[in-house]
């Protein structure tokens, strides 16, 4: 690891990406490392970073990662099936899912499958929460989540390989690998898992049935410096699913699902002293399969190509900053069930910061999108931040946010009972947020609390004729508090990292008064690792209070909390050869519990790893 | 026009599975249409005088499909005098789920059928107690409807929603609770009712549309004829002289092409069509009953009546404003049932018919689509 590499991972670890008073060298390495600067100076003060070991430890998907490391309620449709979060007590199409600066939330479901995510390709994954409409787009309501690839110059040749067995014929492969020289710079990584994923129900004599499941992901990244200030990169993703969707405890099922997405991103950067430029394209495609038998020929499909281009100038006077972005977006779509739908949008996005002091900054930020199939409200946020002193963080934020209506919502061929509703508008929701961080060497502890107002929130309602439609309908009130404290402690050889989080959230239809379906109003993590030498312990868990399953709070899924047990321990066979061997139990308190009614969820199971590292 | 239909499932499977009660704006579409019920064919026996009755003798039994995605549907309890109200009796007495989509009811002496739809299986009951007796679970797929006749139990079944070629009627031994032969029949069997002579099976068309009766004999257990209706027949009802009445929806506006509701009245001595009253184009009545000599059913947000003698279609609703998810006319009251938001507990509201005012509403369960009387 090179001196700046670890500058800059040191600011991460104490100081999340807040760091005040960069050096100038820091900015540049963060501007060339990352694609997604808005994090870094636009962000609301509200970001966690998730990398390392907790990626190692939870990688597998994003569903297994926040579910021990993030306030999100995680619905997983049973273990690797579709699975959604609720992020501050949103629904699933109000979280955006950011790669490399670029949103990736479907335009046919407004959503992004969290097992189809995997973390550990990463080299980190953020969780912003709260509004972020005018950086990160459509559906940053409850917060967004941010998948990142960085660009490393001047790093050894790395090549890493995990192989992976686990209860249910779980089993799996990792492959990675990385190299950087002074110009050039390449990562490329793939992963392999199938499961039969047969676990007993526990409590009953059931099993889970047609859950089967096998998925290939493919994450590429390229680095290329065609002078001092000039920089190419190049990022790509697939992830290819072919999974039966399980019954549940009432119901069999034999159905299956096979989708497959690609996300390519090519970016050009230019440095001039106090002046970064850069321009994107990128071409995603997402296209589903569904088999509701999976012995018969026929299935439903849907599928979207979008094409992206955007252009960014920020300029760094004194201290200002000014960034200015537009973008320019075409999807089109098609399916059984929707015509060919298109949707070209342009946006502009100004983002401005002033640190007024060495303590006192805020940041003001709009963006207006032009769209063609609705009117798009103009969307902005203002965030104020003080540090009375170098331990004490104070901020406040206010936005606007929206979440656009999906290809599904408006274009939903009219048949069988159900249409579409090319009347639609946008969802829309204001909030409030203020936060406390404390950041001592050894410990640190951040506080927030927010409230989040939506309106024209979207449901499918029968209308007069019976025929199913999504409406503007409901008005909903979420207010919350999070709170996380993390301490880090070493003597000699050993290590200890301690990491919590508690979050209350209540989220209420306020036509009804009745709390929403599927948000806990409790929520609790917490992970303790310790290192000695070549040994690794880790115990985790975390805790989902009682969810209501009918929307007028008629029935409810009961609390639980699950933990995990890790132990591994590292082998240097020779200077340029590690291996690891890592054995870790899932549910150790064997717990039988459920996220989505009539799901059950595995009890206590086992994996495996052996990783070799060289 | 049935790959349409199950267009329609994969939007509930994706939206619904993403969103998965993710908040009350999950309704997506139910697939489930036949919103009215009729009333169950089989004639109601009084029970056996005991010293004290069992906990469910007198009163209403309300069916109630449950959430479609993951979940049970229950039987709702209500005391003849409206005072008592108790959910989910099934899982009172015996301690487990019905099932997923229970969508209809049936009964024969002191028993009940309870079909599950989506389990695809049969809960067997005792009427009185709700305690299980058998469940009946294979040979059955997609099973909607049962009525009992020359001492054998007759249940439609769409087969598998893709294959257009499969439906059947499951033919049930009522002592040994098995499926022992099958009738392939024409698609989307949906209510089937009997005479003493013969099974008469309404062909809605599952997730496509039909326009036929089948008329089964019970001796040989095979089709005898099918007469053609109107557009998706959704339910049936026997008068006094012994004619059978099928109400027809109508293709609906959404169909490729709309066509008109129909209300038919079957001769069924020499299984012929005697009369058949059209409705206009846009018209689509659903959940026939009847009461006395006065037919009843629900059209573009009334109820209307009809006598069985009656030379046309009334023009007026008898009931204005009014609209459910099924709607059950017995000895002079009216029960329709509200599945509200498709996500929370379902009310069942009581008419009299008389006064044409509503004179009670009671909790049910989640869809409640299906009044039945003990």
């Amino acid at each position: 690891m090179n001196y700046l590499q670890r500058l800059l991972l040191v600011g991460l670890l104490l100081f999340g990406k807040q760091v005040f008073g960069q050096t100038d060298s820091v900015t540049v390495l963060d501007e060339v490392i990352l694609t997604d600067v808005r994090l870094l100076h636009f962000s609301n003060n509200n970001t966690t970073v998730l990398k390392d070991s907790v990626l190692k430890r939870n990688g597998s998907s994003l569903t297994d990662l926040l579910q021990f490391n993030s306030g999100i309620y995680l619905k997983e449709n049973g273990l690797g099936m579709v699975s959604s979060p609720s992020f501050r007590g949103t629904n699933a199409s109000q979280t955006a899912v950011v790669w490399n600066g670029i949103n990736i939330n479907s335009l046919l479901t407004g959503q992004v499958d969290f097992n189809t995510i995997v973390p550990s390709n990463y080299d980190d994954v953020q969780i912003r929460k709260g509004g972020g409409s005018v950086q990160f787009g459509s559906g940053a309501i409850g917060g967004s989540i941010h998948l990142q690839d960085q660009i490393q110059f001047n790093s050894g040749l790395e090549n890493e390989i995990e192989l992976f067995y686990g209860s249910f014929e779980t089993r799996g492969v990792d492959y990675r690998i990385s190299k950087g020289s002074d110009q050039f710079t390449f990562g490329f990584g793939v992963n392999y898992r199938a499961s039969e994923n047969d676990y007993k129900y526990l409590g009953t004599d059931q099993k889970n049935e047609n859950g089967d499941f096998e998925t290939i992901n493919i994450n590429g990244k390229v680095g290329y410096k065609i002078s001092d200030k000039q920089l190419l990169k190049f990022y790509h993703q697939t992830f290819l699913g072919d999974r039966n969707f399980s019954g549940t405890l009432t119901a069999p099922s034999n159905s299956k699902y096979k989708d497959y997405n690609t996300r390519n991103l090519l970016e050009w950067n230019h440095f001039k002293n106090n002046q970064v430029q850069r321009l994107k394209v990128g071409y995603l495609y997402e296209k589903y399969k569904y088999f509701g038998n999976n012995d018969r020929p026929e299935f439903s499909f849907g599928q979207t190509n979008t094409f992206l281009a955007n252009y960014d100038y920020k300029i760094t006077v004194k201290n200002l900053i000014f960034d200015a972005i537009a973008d320019f977006n075409h999807v089109n779509g098609k399916g059984s069930s929707v015509a060919d739908a298109k949707r070209n949008t342009f946006a502009g996005t100004l983002l401005f910061k002033h640190n007024v002091s060495s303590n006192l900054s805020y940041d003001l930020n709009i963006r207006k999108e032009f769209v063609n199939d609705f009117d798009s409200p103009l969307v902005y946020a203002l965030n104020l931040e003080y540090r009375p002193n170098k331990k004490n963080i104070l901020y406040v934020n206010g936005s606007k946010n929206h979440r656009v209506p999906t290809f599904n919502e408006i274009y939903w061929i009219t048949g069988g009972g159900s249409s579409g509703n090319p009347e639609i508008l946008p969802e829309s929701s204001y909030q409030l947020e203020i936060g406390h961080a404390l950041l001592y060497s050894k410990w640190q502890f951040k506080g927030a609390a927010y409230y989040i107002s939506s309106e024209d929130r979207i449901q499918w309602r029968p209308n007069d004729s019976g025929i199913w439609t999504p409406i503007n309908i409901s008005e909903a009130s979420n207010y919350g508090l999070e709170v996380s404290f993390k301490y880090a402690e070493s003597w000699g050889q050993h290590h200890l990292v301690w990491d919590s989080g508690y979050f209350y959230t209540q989220a209420r239809n306020d036509e009804t008064n009745n709390d929403l379906m599927y948000v806990p109003k409790h929520k609790a993590t917490s992970n303790i690792s310790w290192s000695h030498l070549n040994w690794k312990l880790f115990y985790q868990l975390f805790y989902n209070g009682s969810v209501y399953t009918t929307s007028d709070n008629s029935d409810e899924l009961p609390d639980y909390s699950v933990s995990n047990l890790g132990v591994s321990r590292e082998f240097k066979l020779n200077k340029d050869l590690d291996f690891t061997a890592k054995f870790q139990l899932n549910n150790i308190w064997n717990k039988n519990y459920q996220n989505v009614a009539f799901r059950p969820m595995p009890g206590r199971n086992m994996q495996l790893k052996l990783n070799l590292n060289f | 026009m049935k790959m349409k239909f199950n267009k329609l499932s994969v939007l509930v499977v994706l939206s619904t599975l993403f969103v998965t009660g993710c908040s009350d704006d999950d309704n997506a579409p139910i697939i489930d249409e036949t919103p009215i019920e009729e009333e169950p064919p089989v004639e109601e026996e009084p029970p056996v005088e005991e010293e004290t009755p069992d906990a469910y003798e007198n009163g209403i039994l309300i069916a109630n499909e449950g959430p479609f995605n993951n979940g049970t549907g229950t039987v709702t309890f209500i005391s003849e005098d409206l005072s008592v109200t108790e959910q989910d009796i099934f899982n009172k007495v015996n301690d487990e789920d019905l099932g997923n989509i229970v969508q209809s009811m049936a009964f024969n002496d002191s028993i009940a059928y309870i079909v599950v739809n989506n389990s695809h299986k049969i809960q067997v009951v005792n009427r009185y107690t709700f305690e299980s007796v058998a469940v009946i679970e294979e040979d059955l797929l997609n099973p909607r409807y049962f009525t009992v006749s020359n001492g054998k139990g007759y249940v439609t079944n769409w087969g598998d929603t893709s294959d257009e070629e499969d439906d059947f009627i499951a033919i049930i031994d009522l002592e040994g609770h098995t499926v022992t032969n099958t009738i392939p029949v024409e698609l989307g069997p949906e209510s089937i009712s009997a005479n003493e002579n013969y099974v008469y099976v309404a062909h809605q068309g599952a997730y496509g549309q039909n326009n036929k009766v089948s008329v089964i004999d019970p001796t040989t257990d095979s089709v005898l004829k099918t007469i053609e209706v109107g557009d998706l027949p959704n339910s049936m009802q026997w008068d006094a002289q012994g004619n059978l009445w099928v109400l027809c929806g109508g293709a609906p506006s959404y169909a490729a092409e709309e066509t008109n509701g129909a209300l038919v009245q079957i001769d069924a001595t020499t299984n012929e069509i005697s009369q058949t009253f059209d409705f206009t184009t846009i018209q689509h009545p659903g959940g026939l009953n009847i009461d006395g000599n006065e037919l009843y059913y629900a059209l573009a947000g009334g109820v209307y009546s009809i006598s069985t003698d009656a030379t046309e279609l009334p023009t007026e609703p008898y009931i204005d404003g009014v609209s459910f998810y099924s709607m059950t006319v017995n000895e002079g009251k009216l029960y329709g049932t509200d599945a509200k938001d498709y996500a929370s507990q379902g009310d069942l509201l009581i008419y009299d018919l008389e006064t044409k005012t509503l004179t009670n509403t009671l909790a049910a369960g989640i869809i409640p689509t299906g009044v039945y009387f003990n």
